[in-house]
């Protein structure tokens, strides 16, 4: 048990003392909080610019387009003669669609006739064709609303039952867990839990592959090669109990996401997370033994390591095969359980599953990693520390 | 120029030492082949399926009628859900949504079948979870396509049942129906769009880390960067032998890519082929002057590579593919327009999708050229101020020399 506080307070001193783990775990840590979520601060896309083409100019065509650009959705930039005339600015990504109202389509109403209009929407960025098809579908069905109500109760009809034949049955669609639909609250926490991991991934990679002369003298003298291990996971445990509070509670509240977990909560759904990715990161240290290539090869992993979390795209699309590899990984789990328990105040039983599967990495990658340990240690003795050399 | 000895200094000296260092450096070879191939196979599988299909839904039918089942039966029906659980009250739900085995929970109220045809208008609720965007959105759609058009054929029969003809009473159940068509991808692939826009993005992030430790092993001593520009012949040829080789091995690994993309998934391809392939060629010598740069300019060779993963790996957000850039914060706007990538990936949309006309497709070229011009400009002008400073008494010589090349 001294040995293990002894490793710990070495541990703990020199990710102080070793700047590029420093600039790792702490630095970066802190750069990432403020930049990351950039992109995503404003959560929701608006005002999407679109050109109308009104061919008919009658008070309903007039009518329809003001309460497209009244919207949130959408936003109309241009009024122009025609289709084509919108054509160069939809290429220059200057407008996202076009909304063209046909001739009579006033006259059709007042007929009674089926009046379409038709939109031309941008579709090579997703989420811009998601807000001007469901914005401007969403006006059109309710001025339909109005119209078809008016004509029954023009026939004569109770107004009340006028309203019930022409919505029998309304679906109401809650949101759960996000009631803005923001992008921030969708994405930041996830991207928050698998910034956590690779930091202290690249972080405790960098501790093990540089050279430890204080550690390596007091190995001999007494820490067993389990002792080792347990102390730097102390250690970086103690690190992580401030990045984490940091990251899971602290900045949400800052960026204004949601939470509804309880940080008791959070804090135990953590601890199997950090252990996981501290002793992978052990045994990736012990893999690798060199700093530079530790980083080299975490550096492009984020991307890849989101995806395969099946939070962004669902894991039932993806080959169960390559999900059964990605449970290798600490992130598959923690990010879904995470933000179940912290986003959606899951307890603990409600996510067990992640739960458990996080204490069994952390126990299979920490029995790795004392194996190497031990190892390494036999030539710590024979070489006495002069294996580092790049 | 200054060639003295048997071994003609020249680009093909360097450029052949680079390729050489490649078979006794295996890290430097996994990193530029190996590695990109690999994540970007592993991303290609995660979105083989191009589509995600019926997503597993929970019902809480409180009223059992011919109604309720029908509408379980259009819910189950639509590509994008599938009816998988039955709950017997919302708390039972809810859990099954935060356990994640359900996207979300369709609730049909006691009475609904007597109530919808007493006129007194009982509402369907949809409780999705949002907190999972895309599969959110997904289940939704399903629900708004299959909900409503049990809706319609109730209002449907209300009508015909009065004695309105059947046209008629069609026409009146939406007056202005919007005709919506999907400009450029007409199969709205999200999973295919998103993926060729991921590829690059992930080759960014290696392509600089990969040459500021190359160039860094050039830098660590200020012998062994003479010894290259001697070897070079001069900066220019030295500097391009040290860097084409990475481009090549690059532009390889970004044409397989591009291959499985455009041969194998089928992505469209309807723009300009050699302004895509271009653009490609400028996007990494770009973000290759940008780790070189990186490892001139920071000192030891690990923060280079540090600055460059913290510079490049969060890039992906500010390219504007998830969240567009229309949408950002002024910051997150003009951060994104100093990313090689942002521009690249705006020419590769319009090559690919967009099928943008030649005289149209120029701009994102253009800042390309002059990102690559800017970087290799300031790479020289850095390595004269190395050379000036290291020996500080031929000053003079110096920036005459690097005049005249």
């Amino acid at each position: 048990m001294r040995a293990i506080l002894t490793v710990c307070r070495i541990e703990v001193a020199r990710i102080f003392s070793l700047k590029p783990a420093f600039a790792v775990l702490i630095v970066a840590s802190v750069i990432y909080a403020g930049f990351y979520p950039q992109p995503y601060r404003t959560e929701a896309l608006r005002d999407v610019p679109i050109a109308v083409v009104d061919l008919d100019g009658t008070d309903s065509s007039r009518e329809l387009a003001r309460r497209v650009d009244a919207s949130a959705d959408v936003a109309v930039r241009a009024v122009f003669p025609d289709q084509a005339s919108a054509t160069q600015d939809i290429y220059r990504r200057n407008l996202h669609g076009v909304l063209v109202i046909p001739q009579f389509f006033e006259r059709d109403l007042l007929h009674h006739r089926q009046s379409p209009v038709a939109l031309y929407a941008d579709a090579s960025y997703f989420l811009i064709y998601q807000r001007l098809s469901g914005g401007v579908t969403a006006v059109a069905r309710s001025m339909g609303a109005e119209v078809e109500t008016a004509r029954l109760i023009a026939a004569g009809v109770d107004p009340v039952l006028a309203a019930a034949a022409a919505d029998p049955m309304p679906l109401t669609a809650v949101t759960l867990f996000n009631p803005q639909g923001g992008y921030a609250t969708y994405i930041l926490p996830a991207a928050f839990v698998l910034i956590l991991q690779q930091t202290l991934l690249i972080g405790v990679g960098l501790l093990g592959t540089y050279r430890n002369d204080e550690l390596s003298a007091e190995l001999s003298a007494s820490a067993g090669p389990a002792a080792v291990v347990g102390g730097k996971l102390l250690a970086y445990l103690i690190l992580e109990a401030f990045i984490m509070s940091f990251y899971l509670i602290a900045l949400p509240y800052l960026y204004n996401i949601p939470r509804l977990g309880a940080p008791l909560t959070i804090f135990v759904f953590a601890l199997p997370f950090a252990l996981a990715v501290s002793a992978l990161g052990l045994v990736l240290a012990g893999l690798f033994r060199d700093p530079l290539t530790v980083q080299l090869v975490s550096a492009a992993l984020g991307i890849p390591f989101l995806f395969l979390a099946g939070f962004s795209w669902p894991t039932e699309a993806i080959p169960p095969f390559l999900h059964a590899v990605a449970t290798l990984l600490p992130s598959t789990s923690a990010i879904n359980g995470m933000v179940a328990v912290s986003q959606m105040g899951a307890s603990i039983p409600d996510v067990r599953q992640p739960f458990l599967i996080l204490w069994a990495l952390a126990a299979v990658y920490a029995a790795i990693a004392i194996l190497l340990e031990s190892r390494a240690g036999g030539r710590w003795s024979r070489h006495d520390g002069a294996q580092h050399a790049t | 120029m200054m060639a003295k000895g048997r071994l003609r200094p020249g680009f093909l000296v360097v450029f052949r030492r680079e390729f050489d260092r490649f078979s006794r450096r295996r890290l430097l070879l996994f990193l530029t082949t190996v590695l990109p191939l690999l994540l970007m196979g592993v991303l290609a599988v995660v979105f083989s399926a191009g589509l995600a299909t019926r997503l597993p839904i929970a019902v809480l039918d409180l009223d059992g009628t011919d109604l309720s089942r029908t509408i379980v039966r259009t819910v189950d029906a639509t590509p994008d859900t599938a009816v998988t659980r039955r709950v017997s009250d919302l708390a039972e739900g809810r859990q099954l949504i935060l356990s994640g085995d359900v996207r979300g929970l369709l609730m049909l109220p006691r009475n609904l079948e007597r109530d919808v045809y007493g006129g007194r208008r009982p509402e369907v609720v949809f409780f999705y979870n949002t907190q999972t965007m895309t599969s959110g959105n997904l289940v939704l759609r399903g629900v708004n396509s299959a909900v409503p058009a049990v809706a319609a054929g109730i209002r449907l029969s209300l009508r015909t049942a009065e004695g309105q003809p059947l046209e008629a009473a069609q026409a009146a159940l939406a007056p202005i129906p919007v005709q919506v068509n999907p400009l450029f991808n007409p199969t709205l692939n999200y999973a295919h769009f998103l993926l060729a826009a991921l590829l690059p993005s992930v080759l960014q992030v290696i392509v600089v880390t990969t040459m500021a430790y190359a160039v860094g092993l050039d830098v660590e001593t200020s012998h062994r960067l003479r010894v290259l520009r001697r070897l070079g012949g001069g900066l220019w040829p030295a500097m391009a032998g040290k860097i084409l080789p990475y481009t090549l091995l690059f532009l390889v690994v970004l044409g397989i890519a591009d291959w499985v993309l455009f041969g194998v998934l089928d992505m469209p391809l309807r723009g300009n082929r050699y302004l895509l392939i271009l653009a490609g060629i400028l996007f990494i010598l770009a973000d290759q002057f940008i780790g070189v740069l990186l490892a001139l300019l920071l000192r030891p060779m690990a923060s280079a590579i540090s600055i460059g993963t913290l510079l490049m790996a969060p890039a992906f957000g500010f390219m504007g593919i998830g969240f567009p850039r229309i949408g950002m914060n002024a910051f997150a706007y003009h951060w994104g327009q100093l990313i090689p990538g942002t521009w690249y990936l705006m020419a590769r949309i319009d090559q690919t999708i967009r099928g943008t006309p030649l005289y149209l497709s120029w701009t994102p070229i253009a800042v390309l050229v002059f990102m690559v011009l800017l970087f290799a400009s300031l790479t020289a002008l850095r390595l004269e101020v190395i050379r000036a400073r290291r020996r500080p008494l031929p000053i003079q010589q110096t920036t005459v020399e690097g005049a005249s090349e």
